[in-house]
């Protein structure tokens, strides 16, 4: 799909919209074509990334054991019918993960998802409009992209409280500036083009303007920049919950750990071995394999461009 | 995993810099150890004794931290006329007293040659001062209230050396708590109005065997140095420090701990069960277990949830609680459930005969009939307390009782308890060893005294009152062991707060090291004790 857009975004001349019909259909076969110019590691982190949405979306048929009540002994090693072994309340630690992907991956699209959208409105006004909306937008982004991070994100999580949800929208107020500010330089050469004049000229209203000209042109851009968001919300949200500020019932990652590291004298006993590698090669599995997307697709469009 | 190693690796480079420092601040009075007193029971006088710290105020009697560690580091500053030895109280200050027999007169005869860390006499004066300012300005733990107020009706210095109080009535415990109340120099306390501001050098001048010299709040870092002109029992090393690794349960101190003891950073370390072979019957190491005079609690705030007046509702939520699960699965076994009638199993009067809540579903169903009932649970943030909080949830949702889980720091936790601004919390705390009297100080109302944690809002029953009373004003111990026992059973079958578990754990010290470590005699932790750091017999 995105590879159809970004040629059209390039065709010098006015889109009229009448391939839409079949885009549909055309738009499955591009991704497939874009996916093949994926390298190995682009490839391999696909699957890995899959593996893991996968988990999360059939977490309950996968495990055999609840995640959240005790089916076994505290501190089982991996076996065969807790394969991951078990925490110190004797829950499975397998279903943990599982459940644990579904948290990270609602938090990270749910980030990105607000982020991005929210982000590339503000950028398209900002970009579109120009003059003082223009300034005292890009003060504002500018503010925060100052602002420390994680010292506000704990400031905040405690001030609203550590609910899932919270955790969502304290880290999309820190992410939509990046996507914000890709639009609005986008937005700032588009509108100089020619076909773009040309449409103007023939009395082509804003929001036909942003259907036609600009989202075409803008969605690459912004879901590469969503999906790098989607990487850096799933490691914030984890270093919350690691801290103890996440949201205590969610059961992410990054709650596995914090209950592992507090345990007294882990390192000197052999539990780290299940209790804390599992969730760490989560995090890292998921993380670097949407790294590597982001950084794939990233060579696709720049490619283009 | 690398996270792991890191956390090992800063672990280790942090230990690496206290030893440094502690190396390089101890090497001065190495020769000044070498005299042993002939007196003494045979522990060799230390240089250096590294402890586990944290912020717990500043060590005067009214600004430190009113749990454990904030106590005992006063303690080492301020005497008072008894101390708590390992069996039991022991004449300090005061080297003997008289008890009239009536019981009203307590007549005290101090020491010869103390001397404040000043250089001047404590003297008779100094004790009537003391009694005094406190009533007038209570310190962090005001011994010498019952039911709020004072039970001191007067005291005379006879002569310098010699004190006479009087008391209102004859009273069990006045001995006791006379004898636990700090003395303060009234040259230097006289003028102050407000104690708990006053954080000057000269707050901390004690007849104690330690002088503060250094305290970091940021850190929660303490240095003390032993007071060279100490009356009494040697103090066992030139310097005490506490370091910045907190001694709280909290995130990864736990490990720190082990880490710092193993590098010799710390001289003595709480370990778990499960490091436990690691340091048991190793020659170089020896392992105490402590008594289990600490333990958690279910609070329960019958102002607020009036339904928990219905003895039915308390007797569902004790059998709903397997207390045999936290112990295995939360304390990894070192621990022991709690005995309804709130006294240790260890302590001297413990009634073994009380109403047992042993965990039953079926029991707490029935005893429910059918309600179905929503509490908030209000909890501090260490993770043995949020793993209980986990743990009972799952049980009692089994039984129909929902569970809303907040942990907050523990000095919030600390202040709602105070406040009475819970529902249900978990709560935890020392004192399952102390006097008996203990129980009317917990489960009466009146007795609460400003500042501290008594009492069981919305709740009172005459008979518990009665009983709590009665063993205040019983001079013959016999008969006063026979009440306590009673009131343990009324308590067990009333189950007005929920003792859960009590927590036994374990410390390993070096011997080669110091050996002086010793149990007060109603107390669970070893650096606690006053008298682990002077040389008594």
């Amino acid at each position: 799909m995105m590879d159809k857009k970004m040629l059209n975004s390039n065709l010098p001349m006015i889109n009229t919209g009448s391939e839409h019909g079949h885009s549909k259909f055309a738009g499955l076969h591009l991704l497939v074509r874009a996916v093949k110019k994926f390298s190995p590691i682009g490839k391999a982190a696909l699957v890995i990334a899959a593996i893991i949405v996968m988990m999360g979306i059939f977490a309950e048929h996968l495990s055999l054991f609840s995640n959240n009540l005790p089916s076994g002994y505290a501190l089982e090693a991996p076996g065969k019918s807790h394969w991951l072994g078990t925490d110190d309340l004797g829950i499975d630690l397998w279903a943990q993960i599982c459940y644990g992907a579904r948290v990270s991956l609602m938090v990270g699209w749910g980030t990105a998802l607000l982020a991005g959208i929210g982000g590339s409105l503000i950028g398209v006004v900002s970009g579109y409009a120009g003059g003082i909306t223009d300034k005292v937008i890009m003060r504002l982004t500018d503010l925060i992209i100052v602002l420390p991070e994680l010292p506000m994100m704990i400031v905040l999580g405690a001030f609203f409280g550590p609910s899932l949800k919270n955790v969502i929208l304290v880290l999309a107020l820190f992410s939509w500036t990046e996507p914000a500010r890709i639009v609005r330089s986008k937005i700032l050469s588009i509108k100089q083009e020619h076909y773009v004049r040309a449409a103007k000229s023939y009395g082509a209203g804003v929001w036909h303007l942003i259907r036609v000209h600009f989202l075409p042109s803008l969605l690459p851009l912004v879901l590469v920049s969503m999906i790098r968001l989607m990487g850096r919300a799933i490691v914030a949200e984890a270093g919350l919950a690691f801290l103890g500020l996440g949201d205590p019932l969610s059961k992410s990652w990054g709650l596995i750990l914090n209950h592992a590291i507090n345990f007294k004298g882990i390192y000197f006993t052999e539990f780290w071995k299940w209790w804390v590698v599992s969730p760490i090669t989560a995090i890292t599995l998921m993380v670097v394999s949407i790294a590597f997307i982001s950084r794939e697709l990233e060579k696709l469009v720049n490619s283009k461009m | 995993m690398w996270k792991g190693y890191f956390k090992k690796l800063a672990a280790v480079m942090l230990i690496a810099a206290v030893t440094l420092t502690v190396a390089g601040c101890g090497k001065p009075s190495e020769s000044a150890s070498a005299g042993t007193d002939p007196t003494s029971s045979g522990s060799a006088k230390v240089e250096v004794l590294n402890l586990a710290g944290g912020d717990n105020g500043y060590p005067s009697p009214f600004t430190h931290s009113s749990r454990g560690p904030g106590f005992s580091k006063m303690w080492l500053v301020f005497d008072s006329l008894l101390e708590r030895g390992e069996k039991g109280p022991i004449p300090w200050l005061a080297e003997k007293w008289e008890i009239s027999s009536d019981g009203k007169e307590y007549i005290f005869t101090l020491r010869d040659n103390v001397q404040w860390q000043d250089g001047q006499p404590l003297t008779a004066e100094d004790v009537k001062f003391s009694f005094e300012y406190f009533a007038k300005y209570p310190p962090v733990a005001n011994e010498t209230l019952i039911d709020g107020k004072s039970f001191i009706e007067k005291i005379e210095v006879l002569n310098p050396k010699t004190v006479k109080i009087t008391v209102e009535s004859p009273l069990a415990v006045a001995l006791g708590k006379i004898g636990a109340t700090r003395i303060i120099p009234e040259h230097i306390w006289k003028e102050v109005t407000e104690p708990q501001k006053n954080m000057t050098k000269e707050a901390l001048i004690g007849s104690g065997p330690y002088v503060l010299k250094e305290y970091d709040k940021e850190q929660g870092m303490y240095k003390f140095e032993a007071f060279k002109e100490y009356w009494g029992p040697q103090p066992s090393a030139e310097v005490i420090r506490f370091l910045p690794i907190s001694a709280s349960g909290n995130s990864a101190a736990a490990n720190n701990i082990v880490l710092a003891f193993e590098q010799g950073g710390l001289d003595i370390a709480e370990i778990t069960p499960d490091i436990l072979a690691k340091y048991q019957d190793k020659p170089d190491y020896k392992v105490l277990e402590n008594p289990s005079f600490f333990g958690y609690r279910l609070l329960l705030n019958m102002e607020k949830r009036s339904e928990l007046k219905d003895l039915q509702i308390r007797q569902a939520l004790a059998y709903a609680i397997d207390e045999q699960e936290l112990v295995e699965k939360v304390f990894r076994g070192a621990a022991v459930p709690a005995s309804a009638g709130y006294l240790s199993a260890e302590h001297i009067w413990y009634n073994p005969e009380v109403k047992n809540y042993e965990f039953d579903l079926e029991k707490s169903k029935q005893l429910l009939a059918g309600k179905t009932l929503r509490f908030k649970l209000l909890l501090g943030n260490s993770n043995e307390e949020i793993r209980i909080a986990e743990l009972m949830k799952i049980s009692l949702a089994k039984a129909g009782i929902e569970l809303e889980i907040k942990s907050v720091d523990t000095k919030t936790r600390d202040a709602a308890v105070k406040k009475n601004d819970y529902e249900l919390v978990l709560n935890s705390g020392g004192g399952l060893g102390n006097d008996a009297d203990v129980l009317r100080t917990v489960y009466t109302r009146e007795a609460s005294a400003p500042g501290s944690v008594t009492g069981i809002p919305g709740y009172s029953n005459p008979e518990l009152e009665r009983l709590a009373k009665a063993q205040l004003y019983e001079m013959d111990p016999q008969k006063r062991k026979e009440i306590a026992l009673k009131l343990q059973e009324l308590i067990a079958q009333e189950i007005p707060l929920l003792p859960l578990i009590n927590t036994t754990g374990y410390v390993v010290y070096k011997p080669v090291k110091y050996e002086g470590w010793k149990y007060m005699y109603d107390h669970h932790n070893v650096t606690h004790s006053k008298i682990s750091f002077v040389d008594v017999k």
